[in-house]
C-alpha cells in the first residue's frame, strides 16, 4: 500500500524545517533540525523527520479508526514516540563516541592519549546515564536537537572530569567540537525502520494492563504502517540556504512568497506579516489570496533577526526555547545600549557580573529586537488587520509580549494571530506550491 | 623598603575572552624583567572565579607569594579583580607592554576578542595618537574564534592553516554574526578551511590597516592582544600594508598577547616606586 504525500522544506539559517501534506492538503507530518554546514544531510534529515512523523500521524489515525483501540491511541504514541527519541538518541550518542575516540587518535594528543580517552569514557558513560531522563514523560528538554542536548551534557561532564595535565576542559572542547561536526554532517536513513521496532517492544514491556491486552492489535496496526510506502508527489525548497537545495530551479520558491502564502493558509485574514527567522527579517503585506505586495527585509546585520536571540542563549549557555520563559520572569527591563548582536552579549556578561537580574537584561534585550521589527514593518507600510507574527522567533513569549506592546502603543487595536507551528509558515507555504504544481499537471 | 630594591610586580589583564597573567621583577637601576606569564580561557565560566583560581594557580606555578608582591595592578576589565591594588587603562598598558617586548616600536595595534585600537606612541610609551573599532563587532577576535569553532578548528590551528590558503575566499558579509552564516555557506560549497580563514584574516588586516593610517602610523607597528599569537592573521597584515604601500613593518613577540599584562605589572611597580619615595620623603 502507499500513501500520496507532498512536501515542503524551508531551509533556513538556524533551523531546518518540513512540512508533508497529503493529496487533499492536511499537513500529516512536520520535521525539524538544526541546519549545519552539509545542506543535503539537514534537507535529508528533514524530510526523513517529517516522514517519521507522518508514519506516527498514520499510526494514530489507524487506532482511532479501531474502536477497540480508540481511547488509548493517546497514552500509546506518546509513549512510543518517547521510547522512540531515546533509541534514536542512543544510536547517535554511540555514534558521537566512537568519533570522539577517532579524534583523540590524531597524533596531537599521542602524549597524553591514555588520559584524554579515560576521560572520554566518563563522559560518554555519563550522558548515556542521562539519556532516560532526557526522555522520560515529564521532562522538559532544553531543546529537541542532538546537538544541543549532547552539547549540555558534554560540557557539564567535561568541566567535572577534566584535568588540567593531561586531559583539559580546552582539549576537550575542541574534540567535541570536531566530532559533532562529523556526526552531525552524516546521513542518518532509516530511522523509523531502525527504532520503531526496539520502541515498541519497550512500550509494550512497560506498558499499564489496559494497553498490553491489546498487544496483537497494536504490534498489526504499527506493522502495518511500518511497511507502508510513500509516494512523493511533489517538492518544493525554500529558505535561506534554498539556491543550495539538491532540488532542480522549478521546485525553489522564494521565502517571501512562501511566507505570505503559509500565513494566509494559517489565517485567511491575514495582511501584514511579520517574519523573524535565523537571519533575516521580513515584514510582508499580502492581499486576500496570500499573494505577496509588498514587502521588506532587514540589511546585512543580525541585530534584530533570531540569531540575535540564539546568540544570548548559547552566551548564557541555555536552550533557545528558555530564554523567553526567563526574560518573562522581568519586573524592570532593563534598556540594552549595543546594537551590534556581539557587543550585547558583552554587553549581557558585563551587566550580569555587576548585579543585574538575568529577566531584566533578557527582557531589554527582547524588547530591543522587537524595535528593529517596528521600522521594517513601518517601511512596509505599516500594520494592517489582520497581523500574523511568524517564525522562530514567534514562539518566543516575551518576543511576543514586546511586539503586543509596540503595536498597541504605534497602531492601536490590531489581531495578533500566532500559530503554535508558526516555525513551519515557510514549509507550509513550500508545501502549498508544490500541490498546486501537482493539481496542475493532474489537470493537463 | 627602599627604591634601591628590586620588586616584584604582577598585573592582571581581563580581556572578554580570556585572563593573562604577568609577574615582572623590576630594579631599582631600571632593569625589567618578565619572570612568568600565563593565559587562562574563560570559555563562559564565572569570570570572579576563573580569575581568582587563575591568579592562585600562577603564583604557586611561579612559586611566589602573594606577600612578595608589592603591587598587583588590573587593566582591561579590570572592575572584577578585587583584590587589586590599582587599575591602569588598556591603552596604557599595551603601549606599555609593547614597548617593552619590542624597543623601537612606534605603534602598537592591540586586537582583542572585541575590539581592536591603533595607537601611535613614543619612546617613553606615551600614546600620542589613538582610533578604536566602532560599535560593531565586524572582525573582532569573538567573531573569528565561533568561525574557528564552527569549522572544528582548534584556535592555535587557525593562523597555520590560514598560511596554507592558496585563493583565499572574500567575506561578503559585514556583520560578525552573519558572516558566520556566510562560512557555512562556503563549506557547504566546497572551499577549503584554508581559503575561508585567509579571506576572513584579510578582511579584518583592512580594516586594521586603516585604522593605522588614520593616526599616520609608521615605523616598527607591534601587534599585541589575544589575536597577536595568530601567525595568519599577522601575515594578512604584512600584505595589506605591502599592497597599499604604506611605511610600516609589522612586529610581533612571541608574548605579544601577554603585552597588557605585562604593561600592568610594569606600571604598578612603577607606581609603588614613586609611592614608595613619596613615604620616604615624608618620613
Amino acid at each position: 500500500m502507499s500513501v500520496e504525500i507532498l512536501l515542503g522544506i524551508d531551509l533556513g539559517s538556524t533551523t531546518t524545517k518540513a512540512i508533508a501534506l497529503d493529496r487533499t492538503g492536511r499537513i500529516i507530518g512536520r520535521g525539524i533540525t538544526n541546519t549545519r554546514s552539509n545542506y543535503e544531510v539537514a534537507s535529508q534529515i528533514v524530510r526523513e523527520e517529517a516522514l517519521v512523523q507522518s508514519r506516527f500521524e498514520l499510526v494514530r489515525h489507524a487506532l482511532a479508526a479501531d474502536p477497540e483501540l480508540s481511547g488509548i491511541e493517546k497514552r500509546f504514541i506518546g509513549s512510543l514516540v518517547r521510547n522512540f527519541r531515546r533509541q534514536q538518541h542512543l544510536a547517535q550518542l554511540e555514534f558521537l563516541e566512537s568519533t570522539l575516540h577517532r579524534c583523540a587518535d590524531a597524533p596531537r594528543y599521542a602524549p597524553n592519549r591514555e588520559a584524554v580517552k579515560e576521560v572520554l569514557n566518563r563522559i560518554c558513560d555519563a550522558m548515556r546515564s542521562r539519556v532516560p531522563g532526557h526522555f522520560s514523560e515529564l521532562s522538559v528538554r532544553k531543546s529537541d536537537f542532538f546537538r544541543d542536548l549532547a552539547a549540555a551534557d558534554y560540557m557539564q561532564f567535561a568541566e567535572q572530569f577534566s584535568e588540567s595535565k593531561h586531559a583539559s576542559f580546552d582539549v576537550l572542547c575542541g574534540l567535541f567540537d570536531a566530532a559533532i561536526l562529523e556526526v552531525e554532517n552524516a546521513a542518518g536513513d532509516g530511522a523509523f525502520e531502525r527504532h520503531s521496532g526496539p520502541a515498541l517492544e519497550q512500550t509494550l514491556a512497560t506498558a499499564p494492563p489496559d494497553i498490553r491486552e491489546r498487544e496483537a492489535r497494536l504490534r498489526s496496526a504499527v506493522e502495518s504502517v511500518r511497511s507502508l510506502e510513500f509516494q512523493l508527489l511533489g517538492m518544493v525548497g525554500t529558505g535561506y540556504g534554498r539556491q543550495r537545495l539538491p532540488f532542480p530551479k522549478e521546485q525553489i520558491r522564494s521565502e517571501i512568497l512562501c511566507h505570505g502564502l503559509g500565513a494566509h493558509a494559517m489565517f485567511a485574514g491575514t495582511r501584514t506579516v511579520l517574519d523573524i527567522g535565523g537571519q533575516d527579517t521580513k515584514a510582508i503585506q499580502v492581499d486576500g489570496t496570500g499573494i505577496v505586495t509588498s514587502f521588506q527585509m532587514n540589511d546585512r546585520c543580525a541585530a534584530g533577526c533570531g540569531r540575535y536571540l540564539g546568540y544570548i542563549a548559547d552566551e548564557m549557555n541555555i536552550g533557545l526555547h528558555e530564554l523567553g520563559r526567563l526574560a518573562q520572569e522581568s519586573t524592570c527591563s532593563v534598556k540594552i545600549n549595543s546594537t551590534c548582536t556581539v557587543f550585547a552579549g558583552a554587553e549581557l556578561r558585563d551587566r550580569l557580573s555587576l548585579g543585574q537580574k538575568r529577566p531584566d537584561i533578557l527582557a531589554g534585550l527582547h524588547r530591543a529586537i522587537m524595535l528593529r521589527a517596528m521600522s521594517l514593518l513601518a517601511r512596509s507600510g505599516g500594520i494592517s488587520d489582520e497581523f500574523t507574527f511568524t517564525g522562530g522567533v514567534a514562539r518566543n513569549p516575551a518576543a511576543v509580549s514586546a511586539l503586543k506592546n509596540l503595536v498597541q502603543q504605534n497602531y492601536g487595536v490590531r489581531t495578533l494571530n500566532i500559530s503554535p507551528e508558526s516555525i513551519y509558515t515557510g514549509a507550509l507555504g513550500a508545501a502549498l506550491f508544490a500541490q498546486r504544481a501537482a493539481d496542475e499537471r493532474t489537470v493537463a | 623598603m627602599t627604591d634601591r630594591d628590586s620588586i616584584l610586580a604582577a598585573g592582571i589583564d581581563v580581556g572578554s575572552s580570556a585572563v593573562k597573567f604577568a609577574l615582572v621583577r623590576t630594579a631599582a637601576d631600571g632593569a625589567e624583567r618578565v619572570l612568568a606569564l600565563h593565559n587562562e580561557r574563560i570559555r563562559r565560566r564565572e569570570l570572579r572565579k576563573v580569575i581568582r583560581d587563575g591568579y592562585e594557580a600562577f603564583l604557586e606555578t611561579a612559586g611566589v607569594r602573594q606577600n612578595d608582591i608589592a603591587y598587583t595592578a588590573s587593566t582591561g576589565e579590570g572592575e572584577l579583580v578585587d583584590f587589586r591594588r590599582g587599575h591602569f587603562y588598556g591603552m596604557t598598558t599595551h603601549a606599555r607592554g609593547a614597548v617593552f617586548l619590542l624597543p623601537g616600536t612606534g605603534a602598537v595595534i592591540d586586537i582583542g576578542a572585541l575590539h581592536a585600537r591603533a595607537m601611535r606612541v613614543d619612546e617613553r610609551s606615551r600614546v600620542m595618537a589613538y582610533r578604536m573599532t566602532s560599535q560593531c563587532a565586524s572582525g573582532s577576535g569573538q567573531f573569528l574564534e565561533n568561525v574557528a569553532r564552527y569549522l572544528g578548528i582548534m584556535l592555535e590551528d587557525v593562523g597555520p592553516l590560514s598560511c596554507e590558503a592558496k585563493n583565499p575566499e572574500s567575506v561578503s558579509s559585514i556583520c560578525a554574526v552573519l558572516a558566520e552564516t556566510d562560512v557555512i555557506n562556503m563549506v557547504s560549497r566546497g572551499i577549503s578551511r584554508s581559503d575561508i580563514l585567509k579571506g576572513i584574516h584579510l578582511s579584518m588586516a583592512g580594516r586594521y590597516t586603516k585604522l593605522l593610517r588614520s593616526i599616520d602610523a609608521c615605523g616598527d607597528v607591534a601587534i599585541t592582544g589575544g589575536l597577536a599569537a595568530d601567525i595568519g592573521l599577522c601575515r594578512a597584515l604584512e600584505e595589506k600594508i605591502a599592497e597599499e604601500k604604506l611605511a610600516m613593518r609589522v612586529r610581533t613577540h612571541p608574548n605579544s598577547i601577554y603585552a597588557g599584562a605585562i604593561g600592568a605589572a610594569l606600571w604598578g611597580a612603577y607606581r609603588h616606586r614613586v609611592l614608595a619615595r613619596r613615604t620616604e620623603v615624608v618620613a
